[in-house]
């Protein structure tokens, strides 16, 4: 017989006994736990959000408010007070935004715009690169300024470059603004995307925000999908492999072989890629259950044929961002502008001054910095049209050295980002002085196959530089592969020593290159299968997250050959 | 139909979903991952640990009940050459007491400061690379003088992450460690090791180069030691342009080349005919103030000390007079599965008693285990077993007479490992376990730290001895071994 109590005891035995100390520590901000989409938390938070949600499926304003409270509570508990930074910045950039708006005088119009763009870069700025600027400064001239203690609100740098969006696309006239602050709030703080993006410009989102709100059985299968796909890529993949191997070769890369390094290496790669566009696939899959369509972000970047492909493949929302809002701003192909000299200007001078003072102990900094510079010049010097390719080159590097800027306060991402501004402008004057012909034969295939592999294999190089703690062990990183000799045995013990990391990277490529007919394959039985068995596909999954999430670390193996 | 409105069948499939974990959690196992256990010659691992593991886990059970009782006793030290430190809890305790040889001979360097003091830092991974070690090094040199890095090997896995000096060595050196071997072809040296120069065909080679590190900017008076043969052979010093050759002399326990009188930036020695010669390495010092030797080898839990050949080590001892022995273990032991110590505790205790055989009259330091995180419940925290390795480490430090070093508790004890990992900047790595170079720099200035305070209140003590000198004459002890709590000397 079913008794109070042996539910009760049923209950305890699965899910532990409940305090109420627990049930406030749902929903008090807690820095140590926060409300990622992976957590059972969080499950269970959405559970109860959708259910109501769904009842008000035909309510305009009530629905906004509904999904803008729930967004806040997600906030706050992921960043605490600072909540209330987003909605004062909210405010502001509205207030702006409606001036703008208003404003016909067009002078006038430009500066509304640079006090916008001002306080909204000044607002990122502060947060996340004071204590950046400091260090260096310091570093550079000898100074001794304390460092602030500044707490980095997540995602700030997606939520700034979004109402950044806003407000320019209403500059420009390609957007209206919203009819009240309560509808732009609901299009800034949209919990879906808020922390970690992808970046949803203006003018795909807010026309949803008026259309009736519709979710078809399509739209759910798109979304489920997404969600698992997501929830595989970032939380089994990227999670394990980055704490059971990934992490611990980067933090003292000498301590391990060369082989392991180059592993690690290749690890990276899959794991920020599963990490990045996992997250990206459950935010746009939870945006799509809610009935709001976000493109795509991530097209199985690994795949592209040239580092220009790649940048049209990874992080889609950042890089038309960036190609919309500073390559275009800062003059794009048409003309120079002296933003879109400054910045290169200033890292190749770096540059060269970081040879020359080291040029005492080594030649090669010299060699890699005159190195750089000439490539630079070549890019733009072997072309046909010189001045229009030296200023969309200058302008490119640009984009690039701030884009990884972007990705976070430090050294690494400038150079990762100068590597990828070479890269391109290299590509480019390449494609230039070689077209390519248009004939498929075995040869363009074999063609194909390389630039994959080279293209590929430049975009782990650059995550290097990315992922090390600084630019020394990055160093590391990479003379320790280049002492590599093929020694297939030890390979094989090491891979053997590591086996569940391993399995788990080779998964993640092989699903990454698998034939786009057969994802639609996989996708289409997903489609068919009926209600109860997508639940059951989805059980069995949160069931993965849980386990992986329990799973012990690997214990330590130190290889002697 | 298409245009239906889905949303409740959407809501339905999420918390089916959720229904169909809890099914899933009941029937599935609890780990994804299996554990497994790497078993190949290529992977580092104590064998003495292994072996004293498997014989002892089966036996007995742990003595919890005693160790409570224990804690708040005191622990009551008599005097030695008249000094006596306070007593101490077993909760608490230091035993400054069993440092008092090491602090006479810091005094007898801070009167005399051509004087020397020399510290073996024995230790496992986490003071690969000179980590930790080179801080202290660098704290007691600061002090009271001193230049040079000490002994170091030939090679060791961890010479590439080393900073302190620059070592690359031929690949064809044929290297035996205590870790995995136990008779080795000619006895281990001071490092834990022995390396022989047997291939015929192409030379053997090692070449350092001093690195940056503040006091030890060039190799002062490098010097080689190798082993006793019954062949001879040789070996050329090339240091710049220049080529000293030499004979090896294999007639000793232990011998000694002297590479140059000169303090230089770095060299390289080509070793020929040199077969059956057991090589040990190469001693950089100034010859005056401190040194600390580091003899890190990762995978160790000390217990491989026992090995040690008591006659070679006491030739080593001769040339290199050693004053403080330090012993920092534990780390390799917290992966077993068991919370009882006591087959440890007897590992470490003889391997205590070979150093006590083996440097006769030195002072010893136990360190114990730093905190280490494990994930319980999908959280990170403080591993189970570390409490009880520490207690484990505290009673054998005071069984044998040792000073001791709480590293668990002086790095903040429980759950601070996570935050030393979690820090901006880290202070430690995601294995959370090793410390990475800043968090190994605090580590050295609180081990410093600690013994200095010894150091400090033995000082003050002496006066106070030196005052009673004046007034009347006081008890000479000539034995230091007596204790009022556990009276267990066990002798070779």
């Amino acid at each position: 017989m079913i008794t109070i109590d042996s539910i009760n005891d049923w209950f305890v035995q699965n899910f532990g006994a409940l305090t109420l100390e627990q049930v406030k520590g749902w929903f008090i901000y807690n820095p140590e736990e926060k409300l990622l989409f992976n957590t059972g938390l969080f499950l269970g938070l959405f559970l109860v959000f959708y259910f109501v949600y769904a009842f008000l499926r035909k309510t305009f304003y009530l629905r906004l408010t509904y999904v803008i409270l729930f967004s806040l509570f997600f906030y706050y508990k992921s960043s605490g007070i600072y909540f209330l930074l987003l909605l004062l910045s909210s405010v502001v950039d509205y207030g702006l935004s409606q001036i703008i708006y208003n404003e016909s005088v067009k002078t006038r119009k430009k500066i509304y715009l640079i006090i916008s763009v001002i306080l909204n870069l000044g607002l990122l700025g502060y947060f996340k690169y004071m204590n950046f600027m400091i260090v260096t400064y310091n570093d550079m001239f000898h100074g001794n300024f304390e460092l602030h203690d500044i707490f980095l609100p997540v995602g700030i740098s997606f939520y700034t470059f979004q109402s950044m969006s806003y407000i320019i696309e209403i500059y420009r006239e390609e957007i209206k603004p919203t009819k009240n602050y309560i509808e732009y709030l609901f299009f800034v703080s949209f919990f879906p995307q808020l922390v970690a993006g992808p970046i949803v410009r203006a003018k795909d989102f807010l026309p949803q925000i008026y259309q009736k709100l519709n979710l078809t059985k399509a739209d759910v299968n798109n979304a489920l999908f997404l969600i698992i796909g997501g929830l595989i890529k970032k939380t089994v993949i990227s999670n394990y492999i980055s704490v059971n191997f990934v992490d611990r070769v980067f933090d003292t890369p000498m301590s391990y072989t060369s082989f392991e390094n180059l592993m690690a290496s290749y690890g990276y790669a899959i794991q920020i890629y599963c990490d990045f566009s996992g997250y990206s696939d459950m935010a746009i899959g939870i945006a799509l259950l809610l009935g709001f369509k976000l493109p795509a972000n991530f097209r199985t970047p690994y795949k592209s044929v040239s580092i220009t492909d790649f940048w049209r493949r990874w992080h889609i929302s950042l890089s038309t961002w960036l190609k919309d809002f500073l390559y275009i701003s800062i003059g794009g192909n048409r003309e120079g502008t002296f933003a879109g000299f400054l910045f290169p200007s200033l890292f190749f001078f770096g540059l060269l001054l970081w040879g020359i003072t080291n040029s005492a102990e080594s030649i090669i900094p010299l060699v890699i910095a005159v190195g750089g510079i000439v490539v630079f010049c070549l890019s733009f010097l072997l072309s046909s049209k010189l001045k229009q390719t030296m200023v969309t080159n200058f302008n490119l590097f640009t984009t690039m050295l701030l884009g990884g800027l972007w990705h976070g306060a430090g050294a690494q991402f400038i150079i990762w980002g100068a590597l990828h501004g070479l890269a391109l402008a290299v590509h480019k004057i390449f494609v230039e002085l070689f077209p390519s012909k248009k004939e498929s034969n075995g040869l363009s295939t074999i063609w194909k196959f390389f630039s994959i592999v080279l293209t590929f294999h430049f975009v782990v190089f650059c995550w290097i530089f990315f992922r090390a703690k600084d630019f020394d062990t990055a160093i590391q990183v990479i003379n320790n592969i280049g002492q590599l000799t093929f020694e297939p045995d030890h390979w094989q013990t090491i891979i053997l020593g590591y086996k569940n990391v391993f399995l788990l990277m080779l998964f993640g490529y092989v699903w990454h290159f698998l034939p786009e007919v057969v994802t639609a394959k996989m996708k289409l039985i997903f489609d068919k299968t009926p209600l109860i068995g997508k639940a059951i596909v989805l059980g069995f999954v949160y069931w993965i997250v849980y386990a992986t999430a329990v799973a012990g670390s690997q214990p330590f193996i130190y290889f002697q050959f | 139909m298409n245009t239906k409105s889905y949303f409740f069948q959407s809501f339905a499939i999420v918390a089916l979903a959720f229904v169909a974990f809890i099914g899933f959690k009941q029937i599935l196992p609890d780990k994804i991952f299996p554990e497994s256990k790497v078993d190949s010659k290529n992977v580092l691992v104590d064998s003495l640990l292994l072996e004293s593991f498997e014989k002892e886990s089966v036996s007995k059970k742990g003595d919890s009940a005693d160790a409570d009782k224990q804690a708040q006793q005191n622990i009551v030290f008599n005097s030695n050459e008249g000094i006596e430190f306070p007593s101490e809890t077993f909760d608490d305790y230091k035993g400054y007491q069993y440092l008092i040889s090491f602090y006479d001979k810091l005094y007898q360097l801070e009167k005399h400061p051509e004087a020397k003091v020399r510290i073996a830092y024995y230790g496992d991974s986490m003071t690969d690379g000179d980590l930790i070690v080179q801080d202290v090094r660098n704290n007691y040199q600061e002090r009271f003088g001193g230049t040079g890095v000490g002994f170091v090997s030939i090679s060791s896995e961890s010479s590439a992450s080393r900073a302190s000096v620059k070592s690359l060595s031929s690949k064809n050196w044929k290297a035996q460690s205590y870790l995995n071997v136990k008779k080795p072809l000619s006895p281990f040296g001071v490092n834990g090791h022995v390396f022989f120069a047997n291939d015929k065909s192409n030379t053997t080679w090692v070449s350092y180069e001093a690195g940056l590190s503040k006091f030890a900017t060039s190799l002062d008076n490098p010097t080689l030691y190798y082993g006793k043969s019954s062949k001879s052979g040789k070996v050329n010093f090339i240091i710049g342009k220049d080529t000293i050759s030499k004979n090896l002399a294999p007639n000793n326990l232990v011998n000694t080349i002297k590479v140059t009188s000169k303090s230089v930036k770095g060299f390289k020695a080509n070793f020929v005919h040199a077969d059956s010669i057991p090589i040990y390495g190469f001693n950089f010092d100034n010859g005056r103030g401190v040194h600390v030797d580091n003899f890190s080898q990762r995978g160790n839990s000390g217990m491989p000390i026992s090995i040690f050949d008591a006659n070679v080590m006491q030739s080593f001892n001769a040339n290199l007079k050693y004053d403080l022995i330090i012993l920092h273990y534990g780390t390799n032991v917290l992966n077993y599965g068991t919370k009882n110590y006591s087959w440890y505790g007897k590992g470490m205790t003889k391997a205590v008693n070979k150093i006590k055989a083996s440097f006769p009259g030195v002072s010893i330091l136990i360190i114990s285990t730093a905190d280490k995180s494990t994930k319980y419940d999908m959280q990170m925290k403080t591993d189970s077993a570390v409490v009880p390795l520490v207690k484990a480490q505290k009673r054998y430090a005071l069984e044998t007479e040792s000073g001791f070093v709480n590293l668990y508790t002086l790095m903040g004890g429980d759950g601070s490992m996570v935050k030393w990992v979690d820090e901006v900047p880290a202070r430690a790595n995601k294995d959370y376990t090793h410390f990475n170079q800043r968090g190994a720099k605090a580590i050295g200035g609180l081990l410093y730290e600690q013994l200095n305070k010894g150091y400090e209140q033995y000082k003050v003590l002496r006066e106070k001895r030196e005052a009673g000198i004046k007034k009347g004459k006081t008890v000479r002890k000539t034995n230091t071994d007596s204790m009022s709590v556990i009276n267990d000397s066990v002798d070779e």
